[in-house]
């Protein structure tokens, strides 16, 4: 009788487990909500970093400080897969080789803008149990020499989002929190 | 009020509304416009987000609503091709979009896949290969998988003439061990024409040996498009735009009504290079 009270309360206590993992692996709205303004957080880092480093008037010493905050928003391995209207073709660089090319410019004056507009993607579970999601923002380039050379562009940059729940401990708790890192950027020139 | 302007500005984009005299980073519009990710075609196809992208849920009361997806569907055309009659795409938001039974895309929901073109280098030389691509669920998720691939440089491999009478074993060549077959291998040309007349050629397979040999080396991605067959009675291609306007991003370039099993079928073989 015992035994069996026992294997009772050990079946309703696996339902529960499974149930509550179930639950974890559908993210609800509220929480979705919630990623989306931590990730949008992350990408806003990511934009103002990379103003800092395009900016003309940065001190070597301080975008270089720069570069290393931006590169700690990303995954490792993350690269940038670059295109333009004349040519389809993606080129392929590293993040920290990005903002360096990003840096090095030949133009005297650099002005990079965002528009306000952005897209955040679903998310999506991988088969690492990670979630990924995709964020697509606009920035407005402008470069000007001395000699009055001007370019301009737009570019898209859809930037990819791993959603992970990790754990930590504070003071002896274990505290479960949603974590948002940088991932592959796309970056296409728009004729918008 | 912004916002209801970008919402009047989608629904009249047929009218290419152009928004003259405003500073080119405060005009947006055309950037709201744009179908910017297929997560979206996905959302407005369905009716599931706002004019500003703002994802509906099935609490939310247009969530799926008929008049917004009626809002919507109009904008996911590419209105330059026309090769589409305005009579199929009636005929085709009719059936979407029906009071009684809606049509729903689902991203996991099969029957539509990816057409990737690439660039691969042989012997230091670019040659274009076409991967195609199908979601596949795995472990705890879903995953990007080749499902298939078609390669100009591998058709030259296969090609054979099954009309003509040919090379070929005698039907006794059992008898004496094959030893005919030295014969048959001395020319690696017509190797071919000893196979099975309904033998298909597999290129996913020559690719995945050639990539593993290192004779294949990856370069670049030029082109993505989607095919898709999840909507009963109808294929549709769906590709992106990067042009001036309000027309732009994923947007519907080719679509096909769809009368039976087999136009389906040869439609895909068409879709996969097979007919080539």
């Amino acid at each position: 009788m015992l035994n069996h009270k026992f294997l009772s309360a050990l079946f309703a206590a696996l339902c529960m487990v499974s149930l509550s993992m179930g639950q974890n692996a559908d993210i609800s709205p509220a929480r979705k909500q919630a990623i989306d303004s931590l990730a949008l957080e992350k990408v806003r880092d990511l934009s103002k970093y990379i103003s800092i480093i395009g900016n003309k008037k940065t001190p070597f010493s301080e975008a270089t400080r720069v570069m290393d905050r931006a590169e700690e928003l990303f995954a490792p391995d993350s690269e940038m897969g670059v295109s333009s209207l004349n040519r389809k073709e993606i080129n392929y660089y590293k993040v920290r080789k990005y903002f360096e090319r990003l840096m090095a410019l030949n133009y005297d004056r650099v002005t990079i803008s965002w528009y306000d507009i952005h897209y955040i993607s679903d998310l999506e579970r991988q088969p690492d149990g990670r979630y990924v999601g995709v964020v697509t923002i606009y920035q407005r380039f402008e470069g000007t020499s001395d000699d009055g050379l001007k370019y301009k562009d737009t570019t898209k940059k859809d930037i990819t989002i791993y959603v992970e729940r990790k754990k930590t401990q504070i003071q002896g708790r274990t505290i479960e929190f949603w974590d948002v890192m940088l991932g592959d950027i796309r970056v296409s020139e728009t004729s918008a | 009020m912004k916002s209801a302007s970008v919402f009047i500005t989608l629904i009249l984009l047929s009218f290419s509304l152009q928004a003259q005299l405003v500073d080119e980073m405060d005009d947006e519009s055309k950037l709201y416009a744009e179908n910017k990710q297929v997560n979206q075609f996905f959302r407005r196809f369905n009716g599931e987000e706002d004019e500003k992208g703002e994802r509906y849920y099935p609490k939310d009361r247009l969530y799926r609503s008929e008049k917004l997806r009626k809002k919507y569907i109009g904008i996911l055309f590419d209105a330059s091709n026309a090769g589409i009659s305005p009579d199929l795409k009636v005929e085709f938001t009719k059936d979407v979009i029906n009071k009684d039974k809606p049509v729903i895309l689902n991203f996991h929901g099969g029957n539509w896949f990816s057409e990737v073109h690439t660039l691969f280098l042989m012997n230091g030389k670019e040659v274009p290969v076409t991967l195609f691509m199908e979601l596949e669920k795995h472990h705890q998720g879903t995953r990007w998988v080749i499902s298939k691939v078609y390669a100009d440089i591998f058709k030259p491999y296969f090609e054979r003439d099954t009309v003509k009478v040919g090379k070929f074993l005698h039907p006794l060549s059992h008898e004496l061990d094959f030893m005919n077959l030295r014969k048959a291998f001395n020319n690696p040309d017509s190797v071919s024409q000893y196979t099975l007349k309904k033998f298909v050629p597999d290129h996913l397979s020559v690719f995945l040996y050639e990539v593993k040999k290192g004779n294949l080396k990856f370069k670049t991605v030029q082109e993505v498009k989607f095919h898709f067959f999840q909507i009963n009675g109808w294929y549709f291609e769906l590709a992106q735009f990067n042009r001036p306007g309000y027309n732009t991003g994923w947007l519907i370039s080719n679509l096909v009504k769809i009368k039976n099993e087999s136009e389906k079928n040869l439609l895909k073989k068409y879709v996969y290079y097979e007919t080539k």
